[in-house]
């Protein structure tokens, strides 16, 4: 008992000191006045396997851990989820039993369901301070670490902000000087630029989660949050006006390939990598790799999606500047660790700017520190458009029930599959499913706490 | 956690391949005995373990059960109580954390798993493509084993390459199909090659068929493997006699092989169904969640309802209702496991 309020103060006195040399300068690792005493501990950290470099996540993991042991004296152990569905798991799991990860690094529209469960930690100002202020974060990072300022849980991680990638040369042969900013200019563009085995768009109708990201940033561009208060709002006329379009690409206007009705995110990019399409909307940093060894390096750019809704030339008022959903992933600290204060101090480690520009030249994703991004803007060209995207990222509703929403909204358009294929999808079908969906959506809503 | 009912169904299978052969191997020896092909019932009856229960009943070591009771409970006993108990409550994303004191709502998650969830349109497609799968693969099961059931060239090579649809995981046998049934993947080119246009296989009505066509590939060896199983029961005395008679290859299919075959085929039928009814890993690997309306089987509902919608407590109910469904065919099961697979033979034959 004695030692485990001797370890408990030293802790804290170690927090503080931390926290003040993390005020004054970047603390070296392997200081040598260790600030907080882990020596012997274990942290556990679950977060998300990265596919794409598998070999250097594992090398990172064994740094970050070399660091942390050093900076000190504790363990840090990682262990990864391969799927949402095994992270849903793994998180319902830890709840239920009150044992588990101490950090658990979330996407980012999980984090209002993991909020619901009231299993993590709500950062207090002191918290915040542990981890480095919350200014350290750029503004639009935070918005869906909770509720509201004074109720968060999320600490952001990485920002994967949703961009448009573009293919340089046939825009160029087709004299277009830019991507258009309104869904409707950017639909003139492809239409134009569709001949032959090339569309001008490049979608991924079979996804199990592109879709909804499309419906969701035109409702939310035309003024609808989709959740407003105790409302669920998706049989909106915009929200009608976003699938019409949406679908509308396919069926009326022809400019993506009909094979996409059963392709998943990676096909549509697999297809534009090949050259044959202009556009291909709703891809991340991290799509980089993919294209820099396709037929397309050199040739393509990224852009901000448009931001100005199906039918109009201007934003209407109350509608929002949302380029992408706030995406990416947010840490959060478990109610039930025994560790929380060596928690915070490793999410201090990881989110210094030095630390986000290694995350970011290993496995390209975002900093969500905001020195790093600032630096990172001015530094690459190419990833301007993304970091100005993430700057205009807009957080789905912090609600617990957002889960079965986007559920509902990508039912809609996988219900829809067979009538793209057959060539149309009616109105009339659009407002029955909806309609469907919405009720569901409003029970979920109202059993909201 | 994916595969643990698939792995379930199987052991389910291989326990009764192995009280198939049971039943049948005191048959073959009773026969033997007598040099009757059907074996006199009573005599049979009473040499097995049923007498040898009778006399030992008063000092059996009862207490040996204990490990395999504990066991028993642990593993089903308490999870199906839990169940019971979760599908009273309103546990969901809220009340998760602190479960045990999630408020308690009577059968409010049945009356809404019921009358509002589409636990009923799921239950009919499960039920449908189950009962049309077991009936398909019935035939082809048998056809494959009375195949393979003289020897041939190669003939070990033939019944090892049944088993390869069968011994593939799920996941595996998901995923290739979910590949080849692309709009524009392979099945659909070869359909073309005939002047078929294949259409939308992962989507829409015709995925109802891709579900039932998958499974039937995935699940005949099934039958396949517990036929020819009863198949070795048949003795060779059996076949002699039958062509001393000079009966003819429907006749003695009819009326001398397939007497035999009764009980392996009717637990092959039962076990075939509950496995497709139970059959979580193939419609979520082919089809993906959301489901399309025309797949959407009870196990993938039940799924979403609980692990991505967080109702815990509506999933519990909509499971507890698929249980009764499923005790319905496992009580004629057990009823089975019983069946005397040589007397029902021998009664036929003597006729």
């Amino acid at each position: 008992m004695m030692k485990r309020k001797l370890v408990l103060t030293t802790a804290l006195l170690a927090a503080g000191a931390l926290t003040l040399a993390g005020c004054s300068s970047e603390a070296a690792p392997g200081d040598s006045a260790k600030p907080l005493d882990g020596a012997g501990k274990t942290l556990n950290v679950l977060t998300d396997a990265n596919t794409l470099y598998p070999e250097e996540q594992q090398k990172w993991f064994a740094d970050v851990s070399e660091q942390f042991k050093a900076k000190t004296g504790a363990q840090v152990k990682f262990e990864t989820f391969a799927t949402a569905n095994d992270e849903l798991t793994k998180i319902q799991t830890s709840v239920v039993s009150g044992q588990g990860p101490d950090i658990y690094s979330l996407g980012t529209t999980f984090t209002p369901t993991a909020y619901a469960t009231g299993a993590f930690v709500k950062l207090s100002e002191d918290d915040w301070k542990k981890v480095g202020g919350r200014d350290r974060f750029t503004e639009a990072s935070l918005g869906i670490s909770g509720p509201d300022k004074d109720n968060e849980v999320g600490i952001p991680a990485r920002s994967r902000p949703f961009v448009m990638a573009y293919n340089t040369e046939m825009l160029a042969a087709a004299g277009i000087d830019k991507p258009a900013d309104t869904w409707d200019g950017l639909l003139e563009q492809a239409k134009k630029l569709t001949h032959d085995d090339v569309y001008g768009l490049s979608i991924a109708y079979g996804d199990n989660f592109d879709p909804w990201k499309f419906i969701w940033a035109m409702s939310t561009q035309a003024g609808n949050p989709i959740i407003d208060g105790k409302k669920v709002r998706l049989d909106d006329p915009v929200t009608i006006k976003a699938y019409e379009t949406y679908f509308g690409w396919l069926t009326k206007d022809k400019v993506v390939n009909p094979a996409s009705i059963g392709w998943k995110a990676s096909q549509a990019l697999a297809s534009f990598a090949d050259g044959k399409a202009a556009f291909m909307p709703m891809v991340t940093a991290t799509s980089i790799n993919t294209l820099d060894a396709s037929a397309v390096a050199g040739k393509y750019a990224y852009a901000v999606m448009p931001t100005i809704p199906p039918g109009d030339t201007t934003r209407p008022a109350g509608g929002k500047e949302a380029a992408s959903i706030l995406s990416g992933s947010n840490f959060v600290v478990a109610d039930y660790s025994k560790n929380k204060d060596l928690s915070f101090a490793l999410i201090e480690m990881l989110t210094t700017a030095e630390a986000q520009k290694v995350y970011y030249e290993t496995f390209g994703e975002m900093p969500t520190n905001a020195d790093a991004a600032a630096a990172l803007e001015k530094d690459n060209e190419k990833l301007a458009p993304i970091v100005a995207a993430s700057k205009l990222s807009v957080g789905t509703p912090f609600s617990g029930a957002w889960g079965d929403v986007q559920l509902g909204m990508t039912n809609v358009v996988v219900q829809a599959i067979p009538s793209l294929n057959s060539g149309s999808v009616t109105t009339d079908q659009i407002v029955s499913a909806l309609k469907t969906e919405q009720e569901k959506a409003q029970s979920a809503l109202d059993r909201a706490k | 956690m994916v595969t643990t009912p698939e792995a379930r169904t199987r052991a389910d299978a291989l326990a009764a391949a192995s009280a198939a052969s049971a039943d049948a191997t005191p048959a073959r020896s009773t026969a033997r005995r007598d040099g009757h092909p059907a074996p006199s019932s009573p005599s049979r009856l009473n040499g097995r373990p049923r007498g040898a229960r009778k006399t030992g009943e008063r000092d059996r070591p009862l207490w040996m059960l204990a490990p395999g009771g504990i066991l028993m409970v642990i593993v089903i006993l308490v999870p199906l109580v839990l169940g019971l108990v979760i599908s009273l409550m309103d546990l969901d994303q809220y009340t998760l954390r602190q479960w045990v004191s999630a408020p308690f709502i009577g059968i409010s998650n049945y009356v809404e798993a019921l009358t509002k969830s589409s636990l009923i349109q799921s239950i009919g497609i499960s039920v449908g493509y189950s009962v049309l799968v077991t009936l398909v693969c019935l035939p082809i099961g048998v056809a494959a084993a009375l195949a393979t059931q003289n020897r041939f060239r190669g003939r070990g090579l033939v019944r090892s390459l049944f088993l390869v649809p069968y011994v593939l995981p799920t996941f595996v046998v998901g995923t290739v199909w979910r590949t080849m049934l692309q709009p524009d993947g392979v099945g659909n080119a070869m359909l073309a090659n005939f002047g078929i246009d294949g259409g939308l296989w992962l989507n829409g009505p015709q995925s109802y068929w891709a579900l039932v066509f998958v499974q039937i590939w995935a699940s005949w060896p099934f039958i396949y493997l517990l036929v020819l199983s009863g198949l070795q029961s048949v003795d060779a005395e059996v076949h002699e006699a039958s062509a001393l008679d000079g009966a003819g290859w429907w006749t003695k299919l009819r009326y001398v092989i397939l007497p035999y075959l009764k009980g392996p085929i009717t637990l092959a039928l039962i076990i075939s169904f509950l496995h497709s009814v139970n059959n979580f890993t193939l419609p979520f690997v082919l089809f993906g969640i959301p489901a399309p309306a025309d797949v959407n089987v009870l196990p993938v509902l039940t799924y979403i309802t609980g692990f991505q919608n967080f109702r815990f407590g509506l999933s519990a109910a909509m499971a507890v209702v698929s249980l009764i469904l499923i005790a319905i065919p496992l009580f004629i099961y057990l009823r089975a496991v019983k069946l005397d697979t040589g007397e029902d033979g021998g009664s036929r034959v003597r006729k």
